[in-house]
């Protein structure tokens, strides 16, 4: 985290959040200063060192804002009196987005549980479980002996006895209970039963026309400041409730060479630095999978052999409207 | 073919920034510690070069 501000005719402030920092050295290719340096990326993703990824020099700084608007990620910010030039009309923008489509989505979870960076909340009201089963069930207090075999075999955990005696006075203080809310009629109780203590129908499949299937509802929610626009919620979902925008086209390539061949299992730094969860180790190699790349290049720098390539040819940075400020930001591109 | 370490650029974990940050890195068990210092275990080393990149005062080179 550091701020660099000086004030002029106006008060310029940049601002760099770590947290939002994947460590891909996009801002340091278009400073015009070089004012602004990645740190130990493998290191610090393995938790060896605590720092932050990026550092600037605050003297050479010239608060021009290319590093603002190139990253992202969003990771660098820069205010002009107060506004962040992202806000500004006549600044570029990214036009990514991650969204999630409301009316599609059956709230499965899946894109929350595969989200690489934790950011997309999610909840669901599942109906009652009673409400989709009918059914009777009743134990006989006189016949029963509690000897706990329904108990223990009750596939849902639906019966609670006690047999346990509480008082020397009154041994058979014993209670059977059955809670409706959880038990599904299956009838296992009934089957081991040794004193054909209970009592159980189940009317579900004869009366399935009369029950509803209600809705199930919930919020499935991408928050904005941890997404990196990477896709695995998009590719896992189902239903195809999910639109992302990446950042950049192109691809991703290893090229080994005589000398310089990918060593897999022993380094791994690719798969440590990424941000999306792309890299696997398959066969002693590191193997990405582009579909949940979002073409950063932390791994390209991670890379101690220098065998990974990434070629960017195109990117949803749009609005530059300066010849000076196009040239720069089309560093980020190979093409 | 493993790395070498220049003893007079090598912080020699005390002085290392981090204080061995190659050992901690290797997981090969190629760059141990022995009496307080780094020590090279050539059988082990798999030449990933990950040593090499991240050596905060670049010390260390290929044998």
């Amino acid at each position: 985290m550091f701020n660099v501000e000086r004030t002029g005719s106006e008060v310029r402030k940049l601002k760099y959040n770590d947290s939002k920092c994947l460590g891909c050295g996009i801002c340091t290719e278009v400073c015009p200063t070089t004012s602004l340096r990645l740190g130990p990326v493998v290191p610090i993703a393995r938790g060896l060192i605590e720092m932050d990824l990026l550092s600037v020099n605050a003297d050479s700084c010239v608060l021009c804002g290319l590093c603002s608007v190139a990253c992202p990620f969003d990771a660098l910010s820069l205010t002009i009196d107060g506004t962040p030039i992202k806000e500004m009309d006549n600044y570029p923008t990214w036009e990514v987005e991650s969204e999630i489509c409301d009316d599609d989505c059956v709230y499965c979870g899946r894109c929350s549980i595969a989200c690489p960076r934790d950011a997309i909340l999610f909840e669901r009201k599942l109906p009652d479980r009673e409400s989709l089963l009918r059914g009777e069930i009743n134990i006989d207090d006189e016949k029963c002996i509690y000897c706990g075999f329904c108990e223990e075999l009750c596939p849902p955990g639906a019966i609670t006895i006690s047999n346990v005696p509480t008082s020397s006075v009154d041994l058979m203080n014993n209670s059977i209970e059955v809670d409706t809310s959880k038990c599904v009629y299956c009838g296992i109780c009934k089957r081991v039963c040794p004193q054909d203590a209970i009592i159980e129908i189940c009317s579900t499949c004869m009366l399935q026309d009369q029950i509803e299937v209600p809705e199930i509802t919930g919020t499935t929610y991408i928050v904005k400041d941890s997404c990196v626009n990477c896709s695995w919620c998009a590719e896992i979902c189902p239903v195809d409730a999910v639109n992302v925008t990446k950042p950049f086209a192109g691809k991703l390539e290893v090229v080994e060479t005589e000398e310089s061949v990918c060593k897999g299992d022993s380094c791994h730094a690719c798969q440590d630095v990424c941000s999306c969860n792309a890299v696997d180790i398959v066969d002693g190699k590191a193997e990405t999978n582009l579909s949940f790349c979002n073409l950063c290049g932390a791994c390209i720098s991670a890379c101690p052999q220098h065998i990974r390539e990434l070629t960017r040819t195109s990117m949803k940075l749009t609005n530059i409207n300066s010849e000076s400020w196009n040239e720069c930001l089309n560093k980020i591109l190979d093409e | 073919m493993a790395v070498k370490i220049d003893s007079d650029v090598c912080g020699h974990i005390e002085n290392c920034p981090v204080q061995g940050l190659c050992i901690k890195l290797c997981e090969q068990g190629a760059i141990i510690e022995e009496d307080g210092d780094v020590k090279i275990v050539p059988e082990n080393c798999d030449d990933c070069d990950l040593c090499i990149q991240n050596c905060p005062n670049q010390a260390i080179s290929k044998a």
